[in-house]
């Protein structure tokens, strides 16, 4: 019987770890780069009053909480800090329902899935200019087809994007248009893989439509859903571009989410300082918020 | 295999890093006199970059250069001259500013002083308009788009209101012309809500037709004031005949008479409009009252950045751009420059009547404050002005709302 060397196995072993930290070390130095040292500098500069265009002159200097305390204490940053999560709560609610619904239904076809599949996604393939465009155009108070259809149905119309009564439910309507169709690809993934024989097993126990969608189906995809509410609420909690390109963030701040006024009071006016400060914040609020979805998951 | 592998890699990485540092090693040096030399200027998209483009081509024959010209938005603009402030060499060899960012640009050293490289203003430009390109006695930019408000009105309702264009004396004539028109089933004052810089800015010329204004002479707020608050009052009563709109879409309600008129800039105008034109802001509020500067000036500058990578070039382009008779060429192309020669040709009146209004209003006209806090100065008013509008808080709530922030600001 031939005897192993145990210092070539030993040499093995190391050569495996070796390599196995060669084939991490890119991933780890491109992560140090482009999340790491943003995110470390991002913090260092929430203690400062580094302003892009002052430093070319002085440097930025270290001034504590201040940054924080003047954004907490200041109304149009809380203000900011509600309708953000207003609109995420509201956003992962409806799409997560909607989404779901979707999901549900091209499932349960029996022809057409791939052709439907592709046709709900297509709010969802479209660029987010293009899309506030669409709406703008859609929703205009002079041209667009929404009022005229009102007008000639004898309803009221609106101006809808800078009427303090509906352009924040305007901005989420157009982003559950948007969105709601990533979470149905997410959960129609799901759904073709819950076991067919369980469905089966519920059906010859006289289960009607509920108990199967409560017993069977949403226990089967509980992860995707959680995967789903969390990537939506992270994403929902940075919205932007649709609140600049069509209200700006009014009327009266309705509409001004977390990002919106950092941009407007930090980036614009190159108060990276106060804005790091912002981007802190908001970070660790979704921190919060993204934790009770994981732990939920993982439990 | 594992170790062919780690070998394969690292020689991709390798070839990769010597493969981008080759790219630019390689590059032909800029001065080669065969080879244009290459400018990159930073425009404002729209009307007012289009005129600076239609002139370049002449001077890049005569100059042997080949200008990229980088047409950006007016925020990204702002953000892409102050990021390239940064670099010890410019990216940008010459640019183009709004006039209220000169407070910044020049207190950060962002810009080249015009004069030590060889320029001056000539008799020819309207001197008002030069008031924001010198700082601290040194000229930073020169006027170039002559932008200054003025009041942009539908023909067919001004007329079924019963007025002319030049019965619009004061800002009572205005409030009767859009009730009249709210009256009839129209919109009356359209104004622009969706940013709160276009709600302070469509607002300022109301303020100063009440001799209010934002600061006083001494850089401190003056927004809770008796001037400020009639004149909040008085918008409140000219906005709620019509409603807030998008530029694009108030120029087009006034140009197809859905609404009634609104503030405005000469470079919105379009040769093929036939519904709208417009006319000065006289600068009064009632009959009889003072008559103040109330057109406000949104000139758009030209200068040269200070780490612009050959300013001599630099400024014999803006040398160039400012000549009248290069600027007089640009006016077919949507151009409005800031020179009597130009503005008062008879000429170019015959063929654009609405520039005797303009040179009215760009002799007589007010330039928002040169301060460096403009940026946040507006983002406080334009958000309380939005809460009064909006029925959040009281005139006098909002007015003290923003006074106290705006102190706060500036202490």
């Amino acid at each position: 019987m031939k005897k192993k060397n145990p210092d070539r196995f030993v040499s093995n072993s190391l050569q495996a770890k070796r390599f196995g930290y060669g084939m991490i070390t890119p991933t780890l130095i491109v992560m140090a780069i482009m999340t790491a040292y943003p995110l470390i500098f991002t913090f260092y500069y929430s203690f400062t009053d580094y302003n892009l265009l002052q430093v070319l002159k002085n440097p930025a200097q270290f001034i504590g909480f201040g940054n924080y305390i003047k954004l907490l204490s200041t109304s149009y940053f809380r203000n900011a800090i509600w309708n953000t999560v207003r609109f995420s709560l509201l956003c992962v609610v409806f799409e997560m329902l909607f989404g779901f619904i979707m999901a549900e239904f091209v499932h349960r076809l029996a022809k057409g899935q791939k052709i439907m599949r592709t046709l709900l996604l297509i709010p969802y393939l479209l660029p987010t200019v293009t899309v506030a465009l669409i709406w703008r155009m859609m929703l205009s108070p002079n041209y667009g087809i929404v009022n005229q259809v009102l007008s000639a149905l004898h309803l009221p119309v609106y101006n809808w994007f800078y009427d303090i009564k509906t352009a924040f439910w305007m901005l989420l309507v157009i982003d559950i248009w948007q969105s709601s169709p990533f979470v149905f690809l997410l959960l129609y993934a799901a759904l073709q893989a819950v076991p067919a024989d369980q469905y089966e097993a519920a059906r010859l126990d006289g289960a009607n439509y509920f108990q199967t969608l409560f017993y069977v189906t949403i226990p089967n995809i509980k992860n995707s859903l959680a995967l789903c509410a969390l990537l939506r609420t992270i994403d929902s909690f940075r919205l932007f571009d649709k609140v600049n390109l069509l209200t700006g963030g009014g009327p009266a701040n309705s509409t001004a989410t977390i990002t919106q006024y950092l941009y407007n009071t930090g980036i614009k006016v190159y108060e990276f300082g106060y804005a790091s400060a912002g981007a802190i914040v908001m970070t660790l609020i979704v921190l919060v918020l993204a934790s009770i979805y994981i732990k939920r998951a993982m439990s | 295999m594992k170790k062919l592998l780690a070998l394969v890699l690292a020689l991709v990485m390798a070839l990769s890093l010597v493969a981008c540092s080759s790219s630019t090693a390689t590059q032909p040096a800029a001065n080669d006199s065969k080879e244009p030399t290459k400018m990159t200027i930073a425009l404002r998209a729209g009307a007012y970059g289009d005129a600076i483009k239609s002139c370049l081509p002449a001077f890049e024959e005569a100059n042997n250069v080949k200008i990229e010209a980088m047409e950006l938005s007016e925020d990204d603009l702002h953000s892409a001259i102050a990021l390239d402030a940064t670099n010890a060499t410019g990216s940008y060899d010459f640019v183009m500013a709004d006039a209220s960012w000169m407070a910044e640009f020049a207190n950060a050293g962002v810009l080249a002083d015009l004069g030590s490289l060889g320029y001056s203003f000539d008799d020819d430009i309207i001197p008002a308009t030069t008031a924001a390109c010198v700082f601290d006695g040194k000229t930073y930019l020169a006027p170039y788009g002559g932008n200054v408000t003025v009041l942009m009105y539908n023909k067919a309702l001004v007329e079924a209101a019963g007025y002319k264009p030049e019965d619009i004396k004061n800002l009572d004539d205005m409030l009767k012309i859009c009730k009249a028109s709210q009256a009839a089933g129209k919109k009356g004052f359209i104004y622009r809500g969706d940013t709160n810089n276009n709600l302070t800015v469509d607002f300022l010329s109301i303020l100063a037709s009440f001799g209010g204004w934002v600061v006083d002479e001494n850089q401190k707020a003056t927004v809770n004031t008796p001037e400020f608050k009639e004149a909040v009052e008085f918008y409140l009563e000219l906005i709620a005949t019509g409603d807030a709109e998008k530029k694009d879409d108030l120029i087009a309600s006034v140009e197809n008479g859905a609404g009634t008129m609104g503030i405005g800039w000469p470079g919105w105008y379009k040769a093929e409009f036939t519904g709208c034109d417009y006319t000065a802001i006289t600068g009064v509020a009632h009959e009889g009252d003072k008559a103040y500067n109330a057109n406000v000036y949104g000139i758009w500058l030209i200068g040269v950045p200070a780490n612009a990578p050959d300013k001599d070039l630099s400024v014999k382009l803006l040398q160039y751009l400012m000549d009248k008779d290069v600027q007089k060429a640009t006016i077919e192309g949507g151009g409005v420059p800031c020179r009597y020669s130009c503005l008062q040709d008879a000429e170019v009146l015959k063929a654009h009547p609405q520039f005797e209004v303009v040179c009215k209003a760009l002799e007589g006209g007010v330039y928002r404050p040169i301060m460096k806090e403009w940026p946040q100065m507006y983002e406080i008013i334009g958000s309380e002005l939005g809460n009064i509008i909006n029925g959040i808080k009281t005139v006098d709530a909002g007015l003290a709302d923003a006074q106290a922030a705006l102190d706060d600001l500036l202490k």
